[in-house]
C-alpha cells in the first residue's frame, strides 16, 4: 500500500464523516500536501486517509467542494468565486487558514 | 321614449342641413322634445338618416385609401363617381384651389428641392402637393380625429403618431403599431471579453484572470460582507486579522460597532487603516481595553486628541511602536510630553500628514528623548524643515528612515549629506521622496557610506544626473537590493522632451548599471516615468540569456520606448514576475501574457492569456 500512490485519497473530519476526492484536488491544500507526500513517512502518507480533527462535517464538505471547484476551474479565466454560506463563513476561514488553501 | 330623439342630437354637426322634410306618418304620443324639434325644423329621422350616410362614406373612403396605396392610379379611376354629387363636386374644386396655392408656395419649393436631390421618381409635383395638402388638413392637437387603423375617434395631442398611411393613430394603435416596429438587435457581448474597467480593477487588486481565488481569501472577504451580523470572531489568528481590518478599512466599514470585534484584550497589536469613523472615546476604548499594546497603527486618526495621548502616558503604555496618520489634533506640547515620557520605548515612530503641529524643535526634542528608534518616517509634516533634518542625524540606532517634505520646503543638502555620513552605515532601508533638488553629492555619499541597504527609494528628482546614478551602482559595496524604486527621475524642460545631451536622471547607463548590481536579488523595481530610458538600453537589460529570478513587481509606466517586443523580453528574463505596470506605455498593442502575471495599465491592447484572447472593450 505504501508504494502504490492511489489516485484518490479520503479526508475525515472529526464526526467520522469521510470524503473522497482525488489526489491532485486535495494537494492545492499546502497542508494536506505536506500530509500526504509519501517521502515524509508520515501515517497519512502511507495510508492516503486524513484525519483533520479540528473540522466538522458541515465545514469538511465545504472545502472538498472547494477543492474539486478549484480543480475544476484552474484552466478557466474569469472565475466568479465559490458561493459560502455566511452562517458557516467564519468557520471555514479557520479551516481555509490551517489547510493553506 | 326620449332616448332615441337625444341621442340622435349629439350627432349633430356642423354638416346639417335641413333642407329636406320628410312626410311620415307618426304614430303614438309626441314628447314635447319631438314637437320642439319639428317647430324648429329637425327631423330626427334625417339626422339618424345622416349619420347613416356619413358612416357609409367614411368606409368608402376608407377601402379607396386601401386601394389607392396599392395602385396609385386609383385617383383618376375614382373622379367620375365621386362628380356625381354637387357637395363632392365643390370639396374636389375647393382641393384643387389649395394644391394649386400650395404649388406656388415657398414651402413646396424648399420641399421640392430638398426631394430632387433624392432622385425619387414617385415624387412628383402632383404627389408632394397632395402630401403637403393632406398635411395642412391634419387636425391641431385638441381637435377630433378618426383613428387611421381602427376607425375610432379620438383627440389628436402633440404626440399623436403617424400611421403607416399618413394618417393618425389613436392611442391603442400608436401602441401596437410601436411594438410592430422591428427592435434594434441587443448589443451582443462576445464572451471572454470583459469590460475594461472590471478588468483592470480586478487587476490592480492583484487577481490574475485565472483560476480560482483562494478559499481563504473567498472566505475572508465573505466574512467582510457580513460583518455586520458577525458578533465575535472566536480565535482568529492575528495574520487574518490583520488582512480582515485591511479588507475592512478599504471598503470604509471601520465603526465604533465593528472595531468592538479588533479588541483583543490580550492581543500586543492593533492595526487599523481606516479610523475615520472613530471617535475620541473609541480610541479611549481601544488603549483602556487592550493594555498590553506595544504597537499602536492607526491611520485617518482625525479625533485623535491631547487626551488620548496623556492617557497613553499616564498609563505608561508599552508602547515600542507608533504609527499614527493624520493626527492633527495634537498639540506640539503633548508631542513632547509624549516623547519625554515614552520615548526611551519608542523603537519605531511612522507620522504622515500633519500640517498644524510637530515642528522642528519638537523633532529635536523626539530624537533627544528617543535614543532607540530604529525606524522612521515622516511624511508631510508641514511644519518640519531644515532643523528637524539635523536632529535625525544625531539617532543612534536608526536603520529605516522615509522622508518625503511637502515640495515647498527647501531644503539645505548639508543636512541630508550629514544624515548620510552620521547614519548612513547602519541603514538597511532609504527613502527620500521628492527631494527635487539634491545632487549626485548624496548619490556619492550614498555610495561611500551605505553598505547595508536592502531597500532604496530615490523618487522624484530632476537633479540627479544618469552618470551620478551610474556611479553609485558600479562598483558598490552594498550587497544587492532587493527593493527599488526610482519613479520620476527625468528631466522636466518642458521645451525640450528629450532632455539635455548628458542625460538627466535614470538612463541608459544608470538603469544598466542598476540591474547589473541588484538583478540578481531585485524583487520590486519601480522605473515609472523615467524617459530618457532608451529602447537600446531595454534590450540591453532584458537581452537573451539574463534573468532576473526574483523580480516580481515591474512598474514602467510612462516609458515611451516600452513595445511589444520589449514586453515580450521582460516575460522571458523575469520568470518570477506578478505584476507589470505599463500605464501610458502606448506602444503595447498586442502581447501574449504568461499565466499567473498580471499587466496593468494596458489602453486598447489586445492581451491573450493562454489561448484566450481578451479584446478589451473601452
Amino acid at each position: 500500500m505504501a508504494d502504490s500512490v492511489s489516485e484518490y485519497v479520503t479526508l475525515v473530519s472529526h464526526d467520522d464523516y469521510e470524503f473522497i476526492v482525488s489526489r491532485s484536488a486535495a494537494c492545492i491544500s499546502g497542508t494536506i500536501r505536506r500530509m500526504l507526500d509519501p517521502s515524509s513517512k508520515f501515517s497519512e502518507g502511507l495510508t492516503g486517509r486524513c484525519k483533520l480533527d479540528d473540522m466538522s462535517g458541515i465545514v469538511l464538505e465545504k472545502v472538498c467542494e472547494y477543492l474539486c471547484y478549484n480543480e475544476k476551474n484552474k484552466d478557466q479565466t474569469n472565475v466568479p468565486d465559490m458561493d459560502i454560506p455566511p452562517e458557516l463563513c467564519l468557520e471555514l476561514l479557520m479551516a481555509a487558514d490551517y489547510l493553506d488553501t | 321614449m326620449y332616448g332615441s330623439p337625444l341621442r340622435e342630437i349629439h350627432l349633430i354637426d356642423t354638416s346639417y342641413r335641413a333642407n329636406r322634410r320628410q312626410a311620415r306618418g307618426i304614430r303614438g304620443p309626441r314628447s314635447a322634445l319631438t314637437d320642439f324639434l319639428a317647430s324648429n325644423n329637425i327631423s330626427a329621422q334625417q339626422i339618424q338618416d345622416d349619420y347613416a350616410n356619413r358612416q357609409a362614406e367614411a368606409a368608402r373612403q376608407a377601402n379607396e385609401a386601401q386601394r389607392q396605396s396599392v395602385d396609385p392610379g386609383a385617383e383618376q379611376r375614382r373622379s367620375p363617381s365621386e362628380a356625381n354629387s354637387p357637395e363632392d363636386l365643390i370639396k374636389k374644386r375647393k382641393r384643387q384651389q389649395a394644391i394649386t396655392r400650395i404649388k406656388n408656395s415657398k414651402e413646396f419649393a424648399k420641399r421640392k428641392a430638398r426631394l430632387s436631390g433624392d432622385h425619387d421618381p414617385e415624387y412628383d409635383d402632383e404627389s408632394l402637393a397632395n402630401q403637403i395638402h393632406e398635411e395642412r388638413q391634419r387636425p391641431q392637437p385638441g381637435q377630433l380625429a378618426n383613428c387611421e387603423i381602427c376607425e375610432k375617434r379620438f383627440t389628436v395631442t402633440p404626440y399623436s403618431k403617424t400611421g403607416p398611411g399618413g394618417g393618425l393613430l389613436c392611442p391603442d394603435c400608436s401602441k401596437k403599431h410601436k411594438a410592430d416596429e422591428k427592435k434594434p438587435p441587443a448589443k451582443k457581448r462576445a464572451t471572454g471579453n470583459i469590460g475594461r474597467r472590471q478588468n483592470q480593477t480586478n487587476l490592480l487588486d492583484g487577481l490574475t484572470p485565472h483560476g480560482t481565488q483562494s478559499l481563504l481569501e473567498t472566505c475572508i472577504k465573505k466574512v467582510a460582507d457580513y460583518i455586520h451580523d458577525v458578533e465575535d470572531f472566536g480565535d482568529l489568528p492575528p495574520s487574518l486579522l490583520l488582512r480582515l481590518g485591511q479588507i475592512l478599512s478599504r471598503r470604509r466599514a471601520v465603526t465604533p460597532k465593528t472595531l468592538d470585534l479588533f479588541i483583543r484584550p490580550q492581543y500586543r497589536s492593533i492595526d487599523l487603516f481606516d479610523c475615520a469613523k472613530l471617535d475620541t472615546d473609541d480610541f479611549h476604548k481601544i488603549l483602556a481595553s487592550m493594555p498590553h499594546l506595544t504597537r499602536v497603527n492607526l491611520r485617518f486618526t482625525t479625533p485623535f486628541k491631547d487626551e488620548i495621548i496623556q492617557y497613553m502616558v499616564d498609563r505608561d503604555m508599552q508602547i515600542k511602536d507608533l504609527h499614527l496618520d493624520g493626527a492633527n489634533l495634537v498639540t506640539d506640547a503633548c508631542w513632547r510630553h509624549l516623547f519625554q515620557k515614552l520615548g526611551h520605548r519608542l523603537q519605531s515612530l511612522k507620522l504622515w500628514n500633519l500640517n498644524s503641529a510637530f515642528d522642528d524643535e519638537t523633532a529635536q526634542v523626539m530624537c533627544k528623548q528617543c535614543p532607540n528608534l530604529q525606524r522612521l518616517k515622516l511624511k508631510f509634516l508641514h511644519k518640519t524643515g531644515n532643523g528637524t533634518l539635523e536632529a535625525i542625524s544625531s539617532l543612534p540606532f536608526l536603520e529605516h528612515l522615509s522622508l518625503h517634505y511637502l515640495k515647498e520646503t527647501e531644503i539645505d543638502p548639508k543636512h541630508l549629506w550629514s544624515i548620510m555620513s552620521a547614519v548612513g552605515s547602519r541603514l538597511k532601508t532609504l527613502s527620500l521622496e521628492e527631494f527635487e533638488l539634491v545632487d549626485d553629492k548624496l548619490l556619492q555619499l550614498i555610495h561611500e557610506q551605505c553598505h547595508s541597504l536592502t531597500k532604496l527609494r530615490l523618487s522624484k528628482n530632476f537633479t540627479f544626473t544618469d552618470a551620478g546614478l551610474a556611479a553609485l551602482f558600479v562598483n558598490w559595496p552594498n550587497q544587492a537590493l532587493t527593493y527599488v524604486d526610482m519613479n520620476s527621475l527625468r528631466d522636466v524642460d518642458m521645451t525640450n522632451p528629450n532632455g539635455p545631451e548628458q542625460p538627466i536622471g535614470l538612463a541608459s547607463s544608470a538603469f544598466v548599471a542598476l540591474m547589473e548590481h541588484s538583478g540578481a536579488k531585485l524583487q520590486h523595481l519601480n522605473i515609472a516615468s523615467c524617459r530618457h530610458i532608451p529602447y537600446q538600453a531595454f534590450e540591453q537589460v532584458f537581452a537573451e540569456g539574463k534573468v532576473y529570478p526574483e523580480l516580481k513587481y515591474l512598474d514602467l509606466s510612462f516609458s515611451p520606448a516600452v513595445d511589444d517586443y520589449i514586453a515580450m523580453c521582460i516575460f522571458r528574463c523575469c520568470p518570477a514576475l506578478q505584476r507589470l505596470v505599463v500605464f501610458a506605455c502606448f506602444k503595447i498593442r498586442d502581447i501574449h501574457i504568461p499565466r499567473g502575471l498580471a499587466v496593468i495599465g494596458t489602453v486598447g491592447a489586445t492581451v491573450k492569456i493562454d489561448g484566450v484572447a481578451q479584446t478589451e472593450t473601452i
